[in-house]
């Protein structure tokens, strides 16, 4: 085991290899306070790459209802079981133990193995509500009843489990994007990353009878573009950009302006040791102990940050930047109410306006003596 | 726990050098062995030698407790063809398919270059090791042919795969010339060429390894393989021949009157077993090979 830097947990950790960070990190921050559990990006994700023989029921872009949805079968509390009570101070490194750290030395990582059953039922709890909302009921924030959605990608993790788990040496963290891949010529089927990812997001082809998993979309991420999942959020909740660690975050990134700068966004089960790359705005309306469980000890910080966004326009300029482009934003800016969007090459990609201009339709029509009215 | 496991590796070293000093005789017989058969004759009339197996212990994953104790093995060679016939308990018959099922497997490892005896566990880096891999799921596939997932999920239903509106039946000419290949484009492990992703013919691989996690499938093996489960009582077991060319080209080259070595792997695989999980030798068994009479 060598030691490696987790910022994450703000402390150094076991892993099989060596620490080793890509020129660039493929990073996807998701507000959901926005997510409406539409599932577009799901299907944007299955139409481009999940439509073949023995991907049936494979979604490596998923939306599950939180707390009771999940896919594969309980795979959060199936893992947080497995790794059993482990604590964290708030403001304080993570004194507990990882995936890697708590594991057996016949193992690689913590893992629980799912079953064929398991994967069968990709909607379960699907806009459950926590409880019934009775009668005299009325709202509170935390709501006492809550859901959430969680839309979930591969992470495409700086310390990824199933690259670690491969007897073969099969899965590969690129160095130009930090995008994780199963070499699909050289995979032999043994699951060992099925098994290892506490994500539970590398899955078994019967078909071919090798493991797949999300792709980053790299070869729309090579031309520039953010992954199709991003480019098709009808919610406009998700962006795609490249995250630094926090030693050499730069302001004008969207990613590491959200993460770091204003600390607007959290990886989710930090404590599992991964490093994984994708971030939430958690929502401000569930229980926060679930959150806490989910996000670590900083979520109330985090919500309380978000809260303060009304009176930030340069936050409001990023967040209204979501989903106004394909491209991946490299760099941005927000002046005079507008926000802008930059390429690598610093081209500008598009112009926003931080709110969009009110414009007031009279129900009275002046010119042609009518009242208007919204009949078709 | 560390200690325990290297004095465990230590003594059964020691333990097995010793049991395996004269090693197994490969015994000459006039028959064709390039023909599979289970229950020939001549299998009669050779002992089998019974070799001792531990859970794999080098390297993680590994299994937590050795499942296959025993590996009965007899060999037979006609100077030009040399078979193997392999028994082992094994409780169920699992043939691997659905999501999170493995395949009852054999394998036997032979060291590739001439006067030199590789690293046993797999090889290491320019000391290889040449490897007949037999599988259950790979005799499926040479028994009942490739498996569809029609045939893993019988009771699946699919309204459509793409690009199978395109037929000989369709109304353009250009989708008319839709061929299969083309369909399995974005069928990825087929389209990188993945020799998992095939149909297995012969039901067994023939593999090169320089280390663990590094073998790699050979294409037109000339071995061929059959394996039958039997239930026994309450047990069952496994009864598995390999048969392959004395000389592999490319791979290893065994003669008559000479020595080798081999050594062996079983898994299990409705216990989980696959890949690093697996019960293995822990040292190489010699292999004299009679000489033609």
């Amino acid at each position: 085991m060598a030691t490696v830097k987790n910022w994450q947990l703000d402390r150094q950790m076991d892993y099989p290899y060596e620490e080793h960070r890509p020129k660039k990190q493929w990073a996807i921050v998701f507000d959901l306070n926005k997510c409406i559990g539409c599932q577009t990006c799901s299907l944007a994700c299955k139409t481009t790459w999940t439509s073949g023989k023995g991907q049936e029921y494979m979604f490596w872009n998923n939306v599950e209802t939180k707390p009771w949805g999940s896919y594969p079968l309980a795979w959060d509390v199936r893992v947080l079981e497995k790794l059993g009570y482990q604590h964290w101070d708030k403001n304080k490194p993570y004194s507990g133990k990882t995936v890697f750290e708590a594991a057996d030395p016949a193992e690689k990582a913590v893992h629980f193995n799912p079953q064929d059953e398991d994967w069968m039922y990709p909607n379960r709890g699907e806009d459950d509500c926590t409880g019934n909302v009775s009668g005299g009921k009325y709202l509170t924030l935390p709501h006492d009843n809550w859901f959430f959605y969680l839309p979930r990608t591969c992470a495409h993790c700086t310390y990824p489990a199933c690259l670690a788990a491969c007897p073969r040496k099969a899965i590969y963290k690129r160095e130009e994007d930090g995008i994780v891949l199963i070499d699909q010529s050289r995979c032999k089927g043994y699951q060992e990353c099925v098994r290892a990812c506490p994500y539970k997001k590398s899955m078994y082809n019967p078909y071919t009878r090798v493991s797949e998993k999300c792709v980053g979309c790299y070869p729309a991420v090579e031309e520039g573009k953010q992954p199709m999942c991003v480019q098709n959020c009808i919610g406009k909740i998700r962006i795609m950009g490249f995250i630094n660690p926090p030693w050499n975050a730069r302001e004008d990134n969207p990613v590491d302006y959200l993460v770091h700068k204003k600390e607007l966004a959290l990886p989710y089960y930090p404590q599992l040791g991964l490093e994984p790359n994708i971030y939430y705005v958690p929502p401000i309306h569930a229980n926060r102990e679930y959150l806490i469980q989910m996000f670590g000890p900083k979520v109330e910080e985090v919500i309380e940050n978000y809260k303060k966004i009304k009176n930030d326009p340069i936050t409001q300029g990023l967040l209204v930047l979501m989903g106004s482009t394909d491209n991946i934003i490299h760099r941005f800016k927000v002046s005079e109410g507008s926000a802008y969007a930059f390429d690598e090459k610093g081209d500008q990609i598009v112009r926003v306006p931080v709110t969009e201009p009110l414009f007031i339709r009279t129900p009275w029509d002046e010119k042609l003596g009518v009242i208007r009215n919204n009949t078709p | 726990m560390k200690k325990i496991y290297a004095l465990m590796v230590v003594s059964y070293l020691l333990w097995g050098q010793g049991l395996w000093a004269e090693g197994l005789i490969a015994k000459y017989v006039k028959e064709d062995l390039s023909k599979l058969n289970l229950e020939a004759l001549f299998w009669k009339e050779v002992t089998p030698e019974t070799i001792q197996l531990i859970a794999q212990p080098m390297v993680a994953p590994r299994p937590q407790k050795t499942l296959t104790e025993k590996l009965w093995v007899q060999v037979v060679h006609n100077g030009e063809w040399m078979a193997f016939r392999f028994k082992w308990k094994d409780k169920e018959k699992s043939e691997a398919g659905p999501l999170g099922k493995f395949s009852d497997a054999v394998a036997i490892q032979f060291p590739v270059k001439e006067k030199e005896v590789p690293p046993i566990f797999m090889g290491a880096k320019d000391s290889p090791v040449h490897i007949l891999h037999w599988r259950a799921q790979y005799q499926k596939d040479k028994e009942k042919g490739f498996q569809t997932m029609k045939d893993i999920y019988p009771n699946m239903n699919m309204d459509m795969y793409p690009l199978e509106f395109a037929n000989q039946y369709s109304h353009d000419e250009m989708l008319k010339k839709i061929t299969e290949e083309q369909r399995e484009v974005f069928v990825s492990g087929k389209s990188a060429g993945n020799p998992q992703s095939f149909q297995k013919i012969k039901g067994v691989d023939e593999m090169m390894a320089e280390g663990f996690g590094s073998s790699s499938v050979i294409e037109n093996t000339r071995a061929e393989a059959q394996g039958i489960w039997q239930k026994k009582g309450k047990e069952g077991e496994w009864v598995v021949q390999i048969s392959r060319p004395l000389a592999l080209e490319g791979g290893s080259i065994l003669k008559a009157g000479q020595k080798s070595f081999m050594a062996f792997a079983v898994w299990q695989g409705g216990e989980g077993e696959v890949g690093c999980r697996k019960s293995v030798t822990m040292t190489w068994v010699p292999l004299i090979i009679e000489d033609k009479k």
